[in-house]
């Protein structure tokens, strides 16, 4: 019975399908379980029957009784009450099961649909979209919106209940029945005032909650340099407050929540004081009692279900947001599609950029017209400051993102034409930050090549280094990563999403070096690992390394998407241009002669 | 001043600690006008409704017996009122009292605790994981919360909704107990069984989110390299498998709630109840309107009949979280505050001899000797896991040695009273906490009275003053949530500016944040130069120039020293070390 304080948490969410669309596409979801579902509003049908029989039967008992108590008319009744309860036992036991079953379908389908789209789209897709907001949609949306059909279904249970009940009382007496349901309004106007104090009062106290949680997590968080300080008096004394002004909040919600129901009882019982008394005077004027006590029997009937048809509404609208913003990533269509699936053999890793243009969001141009060769082989450095576009080149060789015009050439053949999983095949990317999944290295350096035996997998780890790297794992390559890989440090990361490219050997080699802090000899580690990788394809690397840059076949120097200087690293310092200052800015300080100069520096 | 508990609060209150269940009872009878106020009006709200029932009948048996007065109907009718009103009045004394003691029994809860962890040493809450205590402090408080209202509310309500109603049968007729009774045990039995079929399911389907959600979200956090290894169709295929078992354990468990058999036996009690009612009725003993009222009694049983469950469950969480808080609370650390140690100004020599530590078990540090002096500037590197940390943590005495020994100005660091100890070494961490204050309140947070001259100069020296300034409110800036976000190289010079005004004579810098530019870096080594000049300092840094210019290398490799001595002796001795700088030509 707490329907009524259900969902009362929601946040509001702009809506862009109307309420029509949503719910032909929702039953759309139900159409393959028709059947099934034509068996639950029977069986739905047939509980409200037993259901009103139950009474009925007694009441009609009653006066029976009355006038012939023999104990063949007693069993009958008993019998027949005993087979109705049953009845409605096992016709409400039939309803919940196969509604399980087709939920249980229906949330299974729609989630793979939203997975299916999910996974298909590109980056584009998820700048806009938030993970935590794509998880929840996926698990718990879809749940809400299939939970939107059991709230309608057993709405109109409900709806069948009263009816059925209020057209047998109207045939025994109609004043009676419309006292009963001038109570009606009451009923609903009280659920409906209730309920909308208390969405009030909880979305009050969600925000405010939120940031005294936080400033409690604070006061926790702290208590460690408090106590370093000495200053725990200081620290306890503002967590109190914090923990007071919570109490003060959360005692305002709890006691406002619970005020509905006792109240709601009162009302009750005046509708029952009043058909007491009303009906007794029915009586008088030819109303049975059997008859008086089934309008007894009906208030109860009727208040509760009156209730939920109360709370119908804005829970209902609820599940269609959840509804939407499950199809609103079901209809979200990729950028990135292909004109064709060429196959795609092993490359030799020839890149032509010609005059392209990228924006990402429509707003600002990233690359104006950007047009740059890369032959195979080549090891090329990208550098520039922060929105230079340097990641956006990257990333359209990845063909992550569309370009909206001019073109991109792999081996001389357009990028769009190309069949995407394969292409993919041929390349091998490192974002700035590895990703590893849950499992052990093994299965991570394999995340590429799930076919590669074990030994190639060794192999590969070992060409890394000499495989010294091996040993500073708990348990060489069976070691388990833990969540996103917090089982190992920075470092280990990389050197794992670097043997996992060098285990898939593609053609071309596209880096993002990360700028976190990794111990020397880590480092020295990395570094080797990427002169081996580096070797026998197209690289190109956003370089932020020193040694990078210095190793690099050619540097690329970008400024609001255009190569404003290229050059070897000797080349460019000779010119003393922006490639200097960018040095300067980025790459100085991890020189032996900076290290060296450290006395200098320092004593500035 | 050393004592077993460093934080005491004032008017504290002592609850009983031995098991969860004592210590959630000293809780809710900490204002006993509240629980006393629950039960009085829960006997009162279930008498009030289960008499109405009683008056039903006799309303009836009224109006079947000839020639009745309307005024008695009246009567009755007005009875029946004014109980509902009784009913819905002791209804809400009751929800309101409940309410109260869950909200104080969190507050006082949450209070206790967070004055507990106060009161621990540095030693426990070095070892402790933040993500642990949070969630105590947030989740688990909250359940307790939870456990009251509604969960022992609904209880006491079910106990009484069951208790009146068959006090009132046993006054119409004491033979009627017979169904009542048989179907409490009924009751009992199949609700049990009940519970345990659908625990396990409950549980499976719960995990079963989580596995589900949580494959979810890797892929969508690796989306790139998902995309980037055409990995989709097996991501697919994973989280699709994930799904399907997740609709197998729910459409499982909904056949489990389908078919809940309390409420098949409700039914039968209900229809023997009327039988037994009638028979009476037959026999004379009973009136209709008593038949009725006994039908009406037994009506009542029906709420406890369908809460039962969802009651239980919360009571159980409730005592499982209560055990994690007290675990949490009664934890002592073993460490001994030696108040009659050594008490005085340490110069900064430090010794480590032969040191071994292992924890749980497993070796961190084997077998780790070298010599400080005071000033020096120690450079400890290694490899994650190599034990750089735990080697700093046994210097200030958040873990002991498990062999040999640390000895700071020649003095056994045991025998040195720990208050003393501990407050003239500093450690400054990677990940700096500032609290939401003004960035002048946060550098002067250790010392008590300090001018903002003092703040000034710390903060000068620190490198710091000049990105200080630079914002619109200066050193009267306020931090986090409402205020600036400063970047890992800001904090740490703020860090560093505190050091300078605490003034330590041994100082522990975790230094393992990245360099971004070249400008900034200047500052920051500046400002870690400067702070180590005038003390004892251990250095975890990934910077060559500050190991290069350290006065003393420890290379660390699984917890053993594997080399120490100056930049020019490892280069001479150690191909591992060469190769590090060799990198940077």
């Amino acid at each position: 019975m707490g329907f009524i304080l259900d969902g009362l948490d929601t946040e509001a969410y702009d809506r862009n399908y109307t309420d029509r669309e949503l719910v032909a596409r929702i039953i759309s979801y139900f159409k393959p379980h028709k059947q099934q579902m034509g068996v639950v509003g029977l069986m739905i049908a047939m509980n409200s029957l037993a259901g009103t029989g139950g009474p009925i039967l007694i009441s009609k008992g009653i006066d029976w009784m009355s006038s012939d108590p023999s104990l063949t008319a007693i069993l009958l009744l008993t019998g027949g009450v005993l087979l109705l309860g049953v009845a409605g036992w096992g016709f409400n036991y039939a309803q919940q099961w196969l509604s399980a079953r087709v939920v249980g379908n229906v949330v299974l389908k729609v989630r793979e649909d939203v997975f299916t789209s999910v996974i298909n789209n590109d980056l584009s897709f998820y700048d806009e979209h938030p993970s935590g907001k794509i998880v929840s949609r996926v698990t718990s949306d879809t749940q809400d919106f299939a939970e939107t059909v059991t709230l309608t279904v057993n709405l109109l249970s409900q709806v069948l209940l009263v009816a059925i009940l209020s057209v047998v009382l109207f045939g025994i007496n109609p004043w009676l029945t419309l006292l009963l349901l001038a109570m009606t309004p009451l009923a609903v106007a009280l659920a409906l005032s209730f309920r909308r104090i208390a969405r009030t009062v909880t979305q009050h106290a969600r925000r405010v909650t939120a940031k005294i949680n936080a400033q409690i997590q604070e006061s926790i968080s702290g208590i460690v340099v408090a106590k370093s300080f000495r200053q725990e008096h200081a620290i306890y004394d503002t967590f109190q407050a914090n923990n007071r002004q919570a109490y003060q909040v959360g005692l305002r919600r709890g006691l406002t929540l619970n005020t509905i129901f006792p109240v709601m009882g009162m009302a009750a019982g005046l509708g029952i004081a009043s058909l007491v008394f009303a009906g007794g005077l029915a009586t008088r004027g030819g109303l049975s009692p059997g008859d008086w006590y089934l309008f007894m029997q009906a208030v109860g009937f009727y208040w509760w279900p009156l209730l939920s048809i109360a709370s119908f509404w804005s829970q209902f609208q609820d599940g269609l947001s959840a509804a939407e913003r499950a199809f609103a990533l079901i209809d979200a269509q990729p950028k990135v599609v292909q004109a064709a699936a060429e196959a795609v053999d092993r490359l030799d890793g020839r890149i032509e950029l010609r005059d392209l243009e990228f924006t990402y969001t429509g707003s600002e141009v990233v690359l104006p017209g950007f047009s740059l060769d890369i032959r195979p082989r080549e090891t090329l450095a990208l550098v520039g400051h922060t929105g230079a576009g340097k990641s956006s080149i990257a990333r359209l060789i990845g063909r992550f993102y569309e370009f909206q015009d001019g073109d991109l050439l792999i081996d001389g053949r357009d990028i769009r034409r190309l069949d995407l999983q394969q292409y993919r095949h041929q390349i091998g990317v490192v974002p700035q930050e590895p990703f590893l999944f849950s499992g052990t290295v093994r299965d991570n350096i394999r995340y590429g090549r799930p076919d590669a035996s074990d030994e190639a997998v060794h192999e590969a780890a070992m060409r890394m280094s000499k495989g010294e790297w091996l040993e500073g794992l708990s348990a060489g390559l069976d070691t388990d990563v833990g969540e996103r890989g917090s089982n190992l440090s920075m470092g280990q990361r990389q050197l794992v999403a670097l043997a996992r490219v060098l285990l898939k050997d593609p053609a071309i080699f596209i880096l993002d070096e990360a700028t976190a802090s990794v111990d020397p000899f880590t480092e020295t580690q990395i570094q080797e690992g990427l002169e081996t990788i580096m070797r026998d394809r197209t690289a190109i690397i956003i370089a932020h390394r020193l040694s990078t840059v210095r190793h690099a076949d050619r540097i690329i120097v970008m400024k609001n998407g255009r190569i404003i200087e290229e050059g070897t690293h000797d080349q460019l310092m000779a010119h003393s241009g922006h490639y200097a200052e960018l040095y300067n800015t980025y790459f100085r300080h991890q020189s032996l002669d900076y290290v060296e100069r450290f006395q200098e520096i320092v004593a500035a | 001043m050393a004592s077993k508990r460093e934080f005491k609060p004032q008017k504290e209150y002592r609850y009983n600690r031995s098991t969860p269940a004592r210590w959630i009872w000293s809780h809710a009878l900490r204002y006993p006008i509240f629980p006393l106020g629950t039960l009085l009006a829960a006997v009162l709200n279930n008498y009030f409704y289960s008499s109405n029932q009683v008056n039903i009948g006799r309303a009836f048996d009224l109006i079947t017996t000839p020639g009745w007065e309307s005024a008695e109907l009246l009567a009755i009718a007005l009875t029946i009122f004014g109980f509902a009103v009784g009913q819905g009045l002791t209804g809400l004394m009751r929800n309101y009292t409940v309410e109260f003691t869950a909200q104080r029994v969190e507050r006082d809860s949450r209070d206790e605790l967070y004055a507990s962890l106060l009161g621990k040493s540095q030693t426990f809450h070095g070892r402790q994981r933040i993500g642990d205590i949070m969630a105590r402090a947030t989740n688990d408080v909250r359940m307790l919360n939870i456990m009251f209202s509604p969960g022992l509310m609904l209880i006491i309500d079910s106990a009484l909704g069951v208790v009146m109603p068959i006090v009132l049968i046993a006054r119409l007729n004491s033979s009627l107990l017979l169904v009542p009774s048989i179907f409490l045990v009924l009751l009992a039995v199949t609700l049990i069984d009940y519970n345990r079929r659908l625990n396990p399911v409950s549980i499976a389907l719960r995990e079963q989110f989580g596995d589900m959600n949580a494959g979810l979200a890797e892929a969508i956090a690796g989306i790139e390299v998902v995309k980037g290894n055409a990995m989709e169709r097996y991501e697919w295929n994973k989280f699709v498998g994930n799904a399907r078992l997740y609709r197998d354990h729910f459409v499982r468990q909904g056949g489990i709630q389908a078919r809940y058999l309390p409420a098949l036996m409700f039914s039968l009690a209900w229809a023997a109840a009327l039988l037994h009612g009638l028979l009476l009725y037959q026999a004379g003993a009973l009136t209709m309107g008593q038949v009725i009222s006994f039908m009406g009694l037994m009506g009542a049983l029906r709420f406890p009949t369908y809460i039962s469950i969802f009651t239980f469950n919360l009571v159980q969480l409730g005592i499982a979280s209560a055990g994690r808080i007290l675990e949490l609370i009664n934890t002592e650390t073993e460490l001994d505050e030696n108040a009659a140690g050594m008490a005085r100004p340490i110069r900064g020599e430090v010794v480590f001899d032969r040191v071994s530590f292992a924890y749980d078990g497993n070796p961190v540090l084997q077998d780790v000797s070298f010599v400080t002096h005071p000033g020096e500037t120690i450079a400890i590197v290694g490899q994650t896991g190599s034990g750089k940390t735990t080697l700093t943590r046994l210097i200030n005495r958040i873990f002991d040695v498990t062999g040999g020994r640390v000895l700071v100005d020649g003095l056994d660091v045991r025998d040195w009273n720990l208050e003393s100890l501990r407050s003239q070494i500093s450690t400054i961490e990677q990940d700096l906490f500032l609290f939401s204050r003004t960035i002048a309140e946060n550098v002067a947070f250790g010392v008590t009275g300090a001018t903002q001259e003092a703040v000034e100069q710390a903060a000068h020296e620190a490198q710091a003053h000049e990105f200080i300034t630079s914002f619109h409110d200066g050193y009267e800036t306020e931090v986090g949530e409402r205020g600036v976000t400063l970047s890992g190289g800001q904090r740490q010079r703020i860090a560093i500016a505190r050091a300078f005004l605490t003034d330590p004579r041994i100082l522990i810098l975790d230094d393992c944040t990245s360099a971004i530019d070249s400008a900034t870096e200047d500052q920051i080594q500046r400002a870690m130069r400067r702070i180590s000049s005038q003390r004892t300092t251990f250095l975890i840094t990934h910077r060559l120039s500050q190991i290069r210019w350290a006065d003393r290398i420890l290379v660390l490799r699984q917890g053993r020293l594997v080399d120490q001595g100056t930049h020019e002796e490892l280069l001479a001795r150690s191909p591992d070390y060469s190769r590090i700088f060799a990198r940077c030509e």
